[in-house]
């Protein structure tokens, strides 16, 4: 592996000190991408036990409806109406879209196996994951859409153009509209996600059904319905999150889930599966240490690298940076 | 009373020194000692939530104890996989039954005694003849346990699954599976729990049969005072984790201390 | 009670046994359920319960045998060959699935390493040549260890995290060979995304196995041995405690079994019966490609365990059969085109067929009938006719396809591409629908539903048969979960709440 470890070194090197600079900008945002994902996997995992193996595609669904919204604005040449409500109705209807499939994929696939066993609503969800990854290849004939941003950048139309107009450089490298974006609004979601968890009624009775579903439910919750909003709010988060990604890297891509997802779950046991700080933090850590590997190691190593590191984490803290030690009652 | 005739110096079968286990900040049990003789049945009581099935939990490995000590037969078990302790000579049964459902009668007997079998699986699946003794041998003593309880768990009872059972065998079927793993010391968790008093009389007689005919040692956690009182060669009062009283069951059931913690007589507990 | 040794054994009760002490009804109604399987299949299910395991055996190898004889090499290589690598697979997957309650998402990776180390010593990649003898137990060895290798990292082997991992490792296993390709030796170890051609067939004291017969017969034998061990490791100590583990892990831990240690032996088998089928594929392949051992091809595996019934042997052979069956015949290069529409409403006629009360059954096919005519006839009248005006993919005969095309909307593709977006979401939502009410209303939704069922395979899934199949296993995994968890001839099992 010798001639690996030279290049790695020599690559450091070569990018500098710019860029180091640059992976960390895109480590930031990938991770925060990554974060938002990785909060979707904790929460259910916290209130189900449950892999939610399709979380990734809703995430996948999510980019394809802003997409869908960018075309049904006249796409990105000819903005029906400015840049900044189009963003919005973006980002609603991706939201609101995602929230209503994760909530129907609760009830129709996860809960008539609320007391079945472990294995089986995993089971049911690797299926619903490849379900809605072909639905999608089939109704895409697999293309992949572009949200056409750097189109814009060239010929500089106007109308998306601002997003990716540099707002501030350092050293000489830009930081664009649509990365402080994507950080902004996951920095923004997460907050609204703590409070609502620590703060609200509501968020009491999440962490009631986490701790305790049978409990819960003698005291008076519903714990139906905090699972089915658990869900929605899980799969709202991955909807933002897909559009985002549409926007920063400009495509969208039937595949695009399974291997955000894969990532995505490895941030959230990193940082302690069932924690939401965990997940914020294991989802930075992901984008951070992904960016760096592409810079210093190569595009073609770097899952290998989240994968060591994931590994590495199993085998010698499987709880997670800030998770909890499990208890198991008998 | 079931009291046996004295016997030469009792040995210490299993001995627990300042056993204290804790979750989080919650202490559930705190600086416990206790000993079991050899071939004595020591019943366990307390109220709901004094640590009784957390020391059996303890005692079996499921759990690694905060502080303390706890031998069998001189052999420390802290630290120990559960399955190691099965083999070293501690078996139990569980207040809420936890059998192989799935599995037939005859099958979770035989299932227990993996731990004083050998037959690996490359054996297994070419049928030698060293496996097909051992086999044999699973089998008959499989048999020989369940027909420690009569009729109920013999014959064509044998291949039926173990969900198909009434309640009461299903706790005589746990006893068994218990038994399977050649036990020097029987871990019993509320075995009277949900009997009508018929059953109840026939599960005292039968802990006294497996101490007397079987030659277990027997530590008994049971509510149910009329099997304590019948069957009990001393009796140890938990609450809160901590050791209240030990002695007889006279001098147990009538110390004030348990009789507070129970808030209430003997009369008044449950049948 | 006492004198344990002159208790009779009791005889089983007959059938009109009255309640006595000691026997419950349960027990003593126990010949009549077992008599009682009804149905369409009754006294086929009786017949096969009733005969002894090792003449299942004997009949299936009998059946199978003699398919060279009447089957072409075509179709031996792809409906013979393919069921049984996939049953052999299935069964090494329902060891770990089934044996020992592990989902490992990652098992198609020991297929593939299987058969890249096979190629490593057995091509001119290297010029390694090993001999069969040897290289095929070696492989299964290396396979073991890498599997023995992810067991120990999911050190609490819980279900949870051994599913994760094994999947990224499937993820990153494709990555390597794909992609990184380090170069080992002066050339890329794996050969990158063309592979490693020109393998060695297998060889056994100089008799190679070039045909597809040879290739065949030997492949099933590896099959009934698998079979066969399997079976006799299920019935042996080790068999059981696999059972006690997936039933109750505390318990089984307590009853002195070594849970942690079973379910690495689990996986280890598992991936040394892959490995072993990857390296018997990969010499009858004669070259490896990492194509052969993605995501597509693990859901095939699951697909065909799940539906076989997790934990029960003969289980993977029948769904291998199933699956594999089906899916070649669907296949665009053994096309057998009108046939695909056939079975498909073949399908929903007979999803009708099963329907009961019989008029219920009337009811829904006549009003799905109906309503189509009827949606035909709006859209024909008030749209323009570009509504209406798309074709029927391989419509064979004349009659048939105008019949269909004057049923279902078929609009004009280039013209309404969104059209079938819609419809697709419209039919799952209307699924959805029919699963969440109950009584006359579900047999009133189901109408609309089953006609843009149809409206949904005339325009996109007949023409893409591809992804079509795929989505259906994911359909089948999520509906075999929910309605019948034992698959088809597993027992149904009583789960502790």
């Amino acid at each position: 592996m010798h001639p690996l470890l030279f290049s790695v070194v020599d690559n450091i090197r070569s990018l500098g000190w710019g860029g180091a600079f640059q992976l960390l900008r895109n480590g930031l945002v990938l991770g925060s991408l990554y974060a938002l994902i990785a909060l979707g996997y904790t929460m259910i995992y916290g209130i189900l036990k449950l892999l939610n193996f399709a979380h990734g595609d809703v995430y996948m669904v999510g980019a394809f409806l802003g997409y869908g919204i960018l075309t049904r604005l006249n796409g990105p040449l000819n903005l029906a109406i400015g840049i900044v409500p189009a963003i919005a109705l973006m980002f609603a209807v991706a939201m609101a879209g995602s929230g209503v499939l994760g909530v129907a994929i609760e009830r129709f696939a996860y809960r008539p196996l609320r007391n079945a066993p472990r294995i089986a609503p995993l089971i049911t969800a690797i299926g619903v994951s490849f379900f809605l990854e072909n639905s999608v290849q089939l109704l895409t004939n697999g293309f992949q859409y572009t949200y056409d941003p750097f189109e814009l950048g060239k010929t500089g139309n106007e109308e998306l153009g601002p997003l990716y107009h540099t707002v501030f450089s350092v050293a000489g490298n830009p930081v664009t509209t649509v990365q402080l974006l994507v950080v902004g609004s996951a920095l923004f979601l997460m907050t609204a996600l703590v409070l609502l968890v620590s703060r609200t009624r509501f968020g009491k009775s999440m962490r009631a059904t986490a701790y305790d579903r049978e409990a819960a439910s003698m005291m008076g919750i519903d714990t139906d319905r905090v699972i089915a909003m658990t869900f929605f709010i899980a799969s709202m988060l991955a909807g933002a999150a897909g559009v985002m990604f549409g926007l920063y890297l400009g495509v969208t891509y039937y595949f695009m889930g399974f291997l955000a997802g894969l990532k995505a779950f490895t941030a959230a046991v990193i940082g302690g599966i069932g924690s939401i700080p965990g997940a914020m933090l294991g989802g930075l850590i992901i984008g951070l240490v992904e960016s760096f590997a592409i810079g210093y190691v190569g595009g073609q190593w770097s899952d290998i690298v989240i994968f060591g590191l994931f590994i590495l984490f199993m085998l010698f803290r499987p709880r997670g940076l800030l998770g909890s030690r499990a208890i198991q009652k008998v | 009373m079931a009291t046996p005739e004295p016997k030469p110096e009792p040995r210490p079968l299993l001995e627990l020194a300042g056993v204290s286990m804790s979750f989080g900040g919650l202490v559930v049990i705190d600086g416990l000692d206790l000993v079991v003789n050899e071939h004595e049945i020591v019943s366990v009581i307390g109220p709901n939530g004094a640590g009784k099935t957390t020391l059996f939990n303890l005692i079996t490995g499921i759990y690694s104890p905060t502080a303390g000590e706890i031998r069998l037969d001189g052999e420390s078990l802290v630290g120990m996989p559960p399955h190691k302790i099965a083999r070293r000579g501690a078996a139990r049964t569980f207040q809420t039954l936890r059998l192989f459902l799935n599995m037939s009668v005859i099958e979770n007997v035989m299932a227990s005694q993996y731990g004083q079998t050998k037959v690996g699986i490359a054996r297994a699946m070419l049928r030698t003849p060293a496996m097909r003794r051992e086999e044999r041998e699973i089998r008959a003593r499989a048999e020989e346990k369940l027909a420690f309880f009569g009729k109920r768990l013999m014959g064509y009872r044998w291949d039926q699954p173990a969900y198909s059972l009434s309640y009461a065998n299903r706790r005589r079927l746990e006893i068994a599976r218990a038994m399977a793993t050649e036990p020097k010391i029987l871990l019993l968790d509320e075995p009277a729990a949900g009997m009508n008093p018929t059953e109840t009389h026939e599960i005292t007689e039968l802990i006294g049969q497996l101490r007397d005919d079987g030659g277990y040692t027997i530590l008994l956690i049971e509510h149910d005072m009329h099997v304590v009182e019948g069957i009990s060669d001393r009796v140890v009062a938990l609450d809160h984790g901590v050791k209240i009283a030990e002695g007889s069951f006279d001098a147990v059931a009538t110390d004030p201390r348990v009789v507070e913690a129970y808030l209430g007589t003997k009369a008044a507990s449950t049948k | 009670m006492s004198d344990q040794s002159n208790t009779p054994v009791p005889e089983p009760p007959d059938a009109e046994a009255q309640t006595r002490i000691g026997v419950d009804s349960w027990v003593a109604e126990s010949e009549d359920r077992q008599a009682r399987k009804r149905g369409f299949f009754g006294p086929a299910a009786r017949g096969w319960d009733a005969s002894p395991d090792p003449v299942k055996l004997f009949l299936f190898i009998a059946v199978a045998g003699t398919i060279p004889f009447w089957m072409n090499e075509g179709d031996l290589f792809v409906y013979g060959l393919f069921t049984v690598l996939y049953a052999t697979l299935g069964l090494g997957l329902n060891v770990v699935v089934g044996f020992a309650g592990l989902l490992d998402l990652g098992y198609v990776a020991y297929f593939g390493i299987g058969a890249y180390g096979y190629a490593l010593v057995s091509s001119d990649h290297y010029g390694i040549h090993w001999p069969t003898l040897a290289s095929l137990p070696a492989v299964m060895v290396f396979t073991g260890l890498i599997g023995l290798g992810l067991g120990l990292t999911s050190r609490r082997l819980v279900g949870d995290y051994f599913a994760i991992v094994t999947l990224f490792f499937l993820q990153a296993f494709l990555v390597f060979t794909n992609t990184a390709n380090p170069v080992i030796h002066g050339i890329g170890l794996t050969g990158g995304s063309s592979g490693i051609g020109n393998l060695d067939p297998l060889e056994f004291f100089g008799y190679s196995l070039t045909s597809v017969k040879q290739q065949y017969y030997f492949f099933l034998l590896v099959l009934v041995l698998a079979t066969a061990g399997l079976y006799f490791a299920n019935r042996s100590r080790t068999g059981r405690a696999w059972r006690a583990l997936r039933e109750d892990p505390l318990a089984a831990e307590v009853m002195s079994i070594p849970v942690n240690r079973l379910k690495r032996l689990a996986i280890v088998m598992g991936a040394a019966l892959a490995g072993l089928c990857g390296a018997i594929f990969a010499a009858i392949q004669t070259a490896v490609t990492s194509s052969n051992f993605t995501l597509n091809v693990l859901i095939f595996i699951f697909a065909v365990v799940i539906l076989g019934g997790i934990g029960s042997i003969a289980g993977p052979i029948l769904g291998a059969i199933v699956i594999n069956v089906s899916f070649q015949f669907l296949q665009p290069q053994n096309d057998h085109p009108s046939i695909k529409r056939w079975l498909f409403y073949g399908a929903i006629v007979l999803f009708i067929a099963l329907m009961k009360p019989w008029y219920r059954a009337v009811v829904v096919l006549v009003g799905t009938v109906a309503f189509g005519l009827a949606v035909h006839a709006i859209v024909s009248a008030t749209a323009a006719a570009s509504w209406t005006a798309g074709t029927v993919t391989d419509a064979g005969s004349g009659s048939a396809g105008k019949a269909i095309a004057d049923w279902v909307v078929i609009p004009n593709q280039t013209l309404h591409g969104g059209f079938a977006t819609y419809a697709y979401i419209g039919l799952v939502v209307l699924v959805c629908v029919v699963r969440s009410v109950t009584g006359w209303w579900r047999t009133v939704v189901l109408i609309p539903t089953l006609y843009m069922a149809a409206v949904v395979w005339e325009n996109v899934l007949a023409p893409n048969p591809a992804v079509t199949a795929e989505i259906l296993f994911g359909v089948l995994l999520i509906v075999i979960m929910t309605v019948r968890p034992q698959g088809l001839i597993g027992t149904a099992r009583v789960e502790i709440i």
